[in-house]
């Protein structure tokens, strides 16, 4: 029980950092959470000689927790301006002006 | 006068209000599309107007542009432009334009309405492959999604009653669907910078496989003189996901 509750926290905490890595924002709380439960569940499951492997996992569970908090909070959804695209769109209407002409 | 007078009571009695839709006009949605039950903002929609002369006439140009958030560029980067070239009282239009670029894959698709509005010569092309160039007869009524989408805010809903339908015909992909705008009632939804407004709630279905399920593609726009589209839902074959306004100005 004690291994499963380890492998099971180890391949969420990896997934919580992919996730916290993606820009997938608050969805990453999800295997983050499981992680820090699977963990949490883990110690208690341990002798203390076995604690430090499930006690890693639930502190970088939450650090990343901490991570994800922070780009909700602080990284705001923004477009960047993309030169390229403009130009495209000029051009284009410029093309559209010329159609219109002919109709 | 009594003939003007006919007809306006005509256009009024059969849901065609006089609404215009202004030059200038520019409202701006957050896209989210549903991962694992929770929705995650992937993209900026900016549906804008703007009045557009040439030498013989004055066209309204109806823009709808979709741009992913700076964080997504990296990962799938998105930039489409759907735009049509309308009349500006009757909004039937004259060109219409599709521009995909949705992680590396490309198509371009322009539409000139010719024939009185009874065909389309098209032409298109897909990534790297040869342009291609077809005419299509449409019916007269038929017009592309941007200007059925305006032509929507057009229609006469304090006249409808739930249950009700207003029926078009667009022109997608060079086929014609009928497409059909339920009205389902009345409801009040969060409108971004315009605060909590009272909106018809339309369900949008068509004859395709690129709408799903039933009611499932929803539409609500304000119970105002600007009939302004302030929450889209759409269930599509990949997922479910929406578009809710958070800015609008010129209306």
């Amino acid at each position: 029980m004690r291994k499963f509750l380890v492998i099971s926290a180890i391949i969420f905490a990896l997934l919580g950092i992919v996730f916290t890595i993606l820009p997938l924002g608050t969805i990453a709380f999800l295997p983050i959470s499981i992680a820090v439960i699977l963990s949490g569940l883990a110690i208690l499951k341990s002798k203390n000689s076995q604690r430090k492997l499930p006690k890693i996992i639930l502190f970088i569970s939450f650090l990343t927790l901490l991570v994800v908090i922070g780009k909700v909070i602080f990284i705001k959804d923004v477009v960047k301006s993309d030169s390229q695209f403009e130009l495209k769109k000029e051009e284009s209407k410029k093309e559209d002006i010329k159609d219109l002409e002919g109709l | 006068m009594n003939k003007i007078a006919l007809i306006l009571s005509f256009l009024f009695a059969y849901g065609i209000g006089f609404a215009q839709i202004k030059s200038n006009e520019k409202l701006i949605y957050a896209a989210s599309y549903n991962m694992s039950g929770m929705m995650t903002q992937l993209a900026q929609v900016t549906m804008s107007t703007d009045m557009i002369k040439t030498t013989k006439k004055s066209f309204l140009h109806l823009s709808w542009e979709a741009s992913t958030f700076s964080k997504w560029d990296k990962f799938f980067k998105i930039r489409d432009v759907y735009e049509t070239y309308v009349d500006p009282v009757t909004l039937k239009p004259s060109l219409y334009k599709r521009s995909i670029s949705e992680g590396g894959y490309t198509k371009t698709e322009k539409y000139i309405f010719s024939g009185n509005g009874r065909s389309i010569n098209s032409s298109s092309k897909k990534q790297n492959r040869p342009e291609t160039k077809k005419t299509v007869a449409i019916g007269s009524s038929t017009r592309d999604i941007i200007s059925m989408i305006y032509k929507l805010r057009t229609v006469n809903f304090s006249k409808f009653k739930p249950g009700q339908n207003a029926s078009f015909i667009i022109v997608f992909d060079e086929k014609e669907y009928p497409v059909y705008v339920k009205y389902m009632g009345l409801e009040t939804v969060s409108a971004g910078n315009l605060g909590k407004k009272q909106c018809y709630k339309l369900s949008i279905a068509a004859k395709t496989d690129k709408l799903k399920g039933r009611d499932k593609n929803l539409i609500w726009i304000t119970n105002d003189p600007n009939k302004v589209p302030v929450l889209i839902r759409f269930s599509i074959p990949v997922g479910t996901g929406q578009l809710s306004l958070s800015n609008a100005s010129g209306i």
